[in-house]
């Protein structure tokens, strides 16, 4: 794999063919991504030499929780093993390199900068164990948002050890510090998907009018409470699918589980079979009108448990705050 | 000399000053709702227009409204010089500066159809038109003794004469001036143009709500037995009901609890209780606030689906609650408070006085938006087009219409940040 937009040719000649199957789509992702990453490594060792250090290239975001629909942008860090000025100049420039690589091959920079390219994001092993031990003692709104991001990191290239023990060793801290609390405030603003009277509360205005926003409406309840959960239960896991899946009956009764898992699921197809995912924008937006009055219910029933679940953990966790 | 008479005639300045008042809640209302490129000229063209209608008025408005002449049209008192007016237990000079406040209200809300598009010059010319053509004669036939008059319509303070008046020529102008730019898209869907400024939208209702003590129980233009008090508290029943209204609404409908559509909730109620607001019970009052709080807000979703770009939902605060608040004292009048016409269909009065309000506003309200739409058309014809030009419209009309920015530090951040954005989403 020579250049950037030959992986992006790639992808554009595959994606279409997986466009419908989540568990496809997800593996053609990461796919992508490891060309991206093997291609950027090569171009920096070109001109860099090999790298000073063993070290992990890790995802964040939807492509972290290996959910990502046929458009999404980019977040992502680097762990490397040893501190030093140059070897952290040498993954600065690895971290920018594969930022332009997956930007060139269909992957839209991060609003966030949540970026490997970012200092924030690309650090020594050490640093990045003061850094998260800083965003848990700080525990203001902001470091509790990145931490809550780098919960949903997963290695794909590299050392996969070093991002795994810093995840427990974060998991030691919130839960020895108790930041559950603080976890569940920073994810608490909900945007409703059903009206009082039980209908599907639509956009009204712009391009969207009549589409629900599936992202923030849908999926947003099901991944921050089971996120939440996943903590509680220390599982490392950062798919919301395998995560319930592993969940104790400690964090969530089995059979009230396998309910949310199967809805999720729904709600992954529901996504890529009915929305227009033509950008990054259009694949969070379900047309509600082209419903059947079936698939209506079933989205209905796919939100009333989206909000049951996240009422079920703020419950759990208000109780035990207490 | 009398002292009912000098009392009367104080109560209706107080009135007329409150009433004038509401050109600056209409300012807060428009410039609130709209975008702030187009705050200063907002502002200051409702200035200006209240200041033509004001000449207008005097010069011939009153005289057609009040004159003697026919039951279409009053021929005479043009050029008004202040005498005493036969027949009134109040200074002629007070009851005329009264009526004035109403021609120059209900012309302001007609302007709310040319919001953020019209050229300055269309508002000029249609100001004088509006007040010659438009409103005198409506305000004679329900008012001034006209035809309307002698079948016993009850308007007390002008739900038809001056909203559904106002509501129909804003509908004519929307109709011609056609959306502003970015309000749709190419397939049919509404963009949410948001007011720059809900605080002004806000204090702009309690500019109206107050102001309406004087537009309602300063339409009693007397002070016996002190009747203001209970027209007005009726008045401030139908506003709050009319608020909640909305709210409970939206709440159920969109899940939030709107602040723009409470706000015009209020504003709704305020104009349904405009007619009926000497001739019901309190009880009454509530209800129909609460029902003009709920139509609206279907109305402004009505229009909007339609197609029909109403920048302040004057369509629907002034001209749907103007409808209903007519037709309401069809229904809710008692036979006590029914000085003028019959009493409603709850009361046993059956069906005339509601076919009385439904004439009313059948004929009123056609009769603004036909010859509204006439004048408007000409004058589009005459002075090549009502509207700015696309350019002219995306810098705002602050700079093409006056040379200046209401807001000159703001609205160039606003604008970088529109450049900017646009640039994001290509």
């Amino acid at each position: 794999m020579a250049s950037y937009l030959e992986i992006r040719r790639f992808r554009d000649d595959h994606i279409i063919w997986v466009s419908r199957n989540h568990l496809q789509l997800n593996q053609l992702h990461d796919e992508i991504i490891q060309r991206v990453i093997s291609v950027s490594v090569k171009q920096t060792e070109k001109f860099f030499g090999s790298p000073p250090c063993p070290f992990t290239f890790f995802m964040m975001g939807s492509a972290g929780r290996f959910e990502q629909s046929i458009w999404s942008d980019q977040d992502h860090g680097i762990i490397y093993q040893q501190q030093g000025d140059s070897i952290y100049e040498y993954f600065m420039v690895l971290g920018k390199e594969i930022s332009q690589g997956l930007q060139l091959a269909g992957y839209a920079y991060c609003d966030g900068a949540v970026m490997a390219s970012n200092p924030l994001w690309c650090k020594s092993l050490s640093e990045w164990r003061q850094q998260l031990v800083n965003w848990s003692f700080n525990s203001n709104w902001e470091s509790i948002r990145h931490l809550l991001i780098f919960i949903d990191g997963r290695s794909l290239y590299g050392e996969a050890s070093f991002l795994e023990n810093l995840k427990t060793e974060v998991y030691q801290i919130i839960h020895k510090e108790c930041l559950f609390n603080k976890i569940l405030n920073n994810t608490l603003y909900l945007k409703k998907g059903l009206g009082v009277l039980g209908q599907i509360l639509v956009e009204t205005h712009g391009p969207h009018t009549g589409s629900l926003n599936i992202k923030e409406k849908a999926l947003f309840p099901y991944v921050n409470a089971v996120r939440l959960l996943a903590i509680k239960g220390n599982i490392l896991e950062t798919s919301t699918i395998s995560r319930l899946e592993k969940l104790s009956q400690i964090e969530l009764p089995s059979i009230k589980g396998e309910i949310y898992k199967q809805q999720f699921i729904k709600l992954l197809n529901y996504r890529l079979s009915l929305s227009k995912p033509d950008n990054y924008e259009n694949s969070h937006f379900l047309p509600i009108s082209t419903l059947s009055k079936k698939q209506k219910e079933e989205v209905k029933e796919i939100l009333r448990n989206g909000m049951a679940l996240y009422r079920y953990v703020k419950n759990l966790i208000e109780k035990e705050d207490t | 000399m009398d002292t009912i008479f000098l009392m009367n005639s104080l109560w209706v300045m107080v009135g007329a000053v409150l009433v004038i008042l509401m050109i600056g809640g209409f300012i807060l209302l428009e410039t609130g709702s709209t975008r702030m490129k187009n705050a200063g000229h907002i502002a200051g063209k409702t200035i200006l227009t209240f200041g033509i209608s004001s000449i207008v008025f005097w010069a011939v408005g009153y005289g057609l409204i009040f004159g003697k002449g026919n039951p279409l049209i009053g021929l005479s008192d043009f050029f008004y010089s202040g005498y005493d007016i036969e027949g009134l237990a109040l200074s002629g000079s007070v009851f005329f500066l009264f009526q004035l406040a109403f021609a120059g209200i209900s012309l302001t809300i007609a302007f709310g159809g040319f919001a953020e598009r019209a050229k300055l010059g269309a508002y000029l010319v249609f100001a004088v038109l509006f007040s010659v053509i438009v409103y005198p004669p409506i305000a004679h036939w329900i008012w001034g003794g006209g035809w309307l008059a002698d079948h016993g319509k009850q308007d007390f303070a002008g739900s038809t004469v001056v909203h559904l008046t106002g509501a129909m020529a804003a509908f004519a102008a929307t109709l011609i001036l056609k959306p502003r730019i970015g309000k749709y898209n190419k397939d049919g869907s509404a963009n949410n143009l948001a007011g720059h400024n809900q605080v002004f939208t806000a204090l702009s209702v309690l500019l109206l709500w107050v102001g309406w003590f004087g537009f309602n129980a300063g339409s009693t233009v007397s002070v016996d037995a002190a009747f203001f008090g209970f027209v007005a508290v009726n008045t401030n029943l139908a506003a709050g009901a009319g608020v909640i209204a909305a709210m409970i609404i939206s709440w159920i409908v969109l899940g939030k609890a709107d602040v723009p559509m409470m706000l015009n909730g209020a504003l709704a109620g305020l104009v349904a209780i405009t007619a009926s607001c000497a001739f019901v019970d309190t009880w009454a009052a509530v209800l129909i606030g609460f029902i003009a709080g709920f139509l609206v807000f279907y109305s402004i979703r009505f229009f909007e689906s339609k197609g029909i770009d109403d920048p302040i939902a004057a369509l629907s605060v002034h001209g749907a609650a103007g409808i209903w608040g007519t037709l309401s004292t069809g229904f809710f009048a008692t036979p006590e408070l029914a000085t003028v016409g019959e009493p409603g269909l709850f009361y046993g009065g059956g069906l005339h006085q509601l076919g009385v309000q439904a004439l009313g506003v059948v004929s009123s309200g056609a009769f603004a938006f036909i010859v509204s739409f006439i004048l408007l058309t000409i004058m589009k014809a005459l002075m090549n087009g009502l509207r700015v030009t696309e350019e002219e419209e995306i810098i705002g009309l602050d700079l093409s219409e006056h040379g200046s920015y209401g807001y000159p530090e703001m609205v160039k951040t606003e604008m970088s940040i529109i450049s900017s954005d646009s640039k994001l989403k290509a």
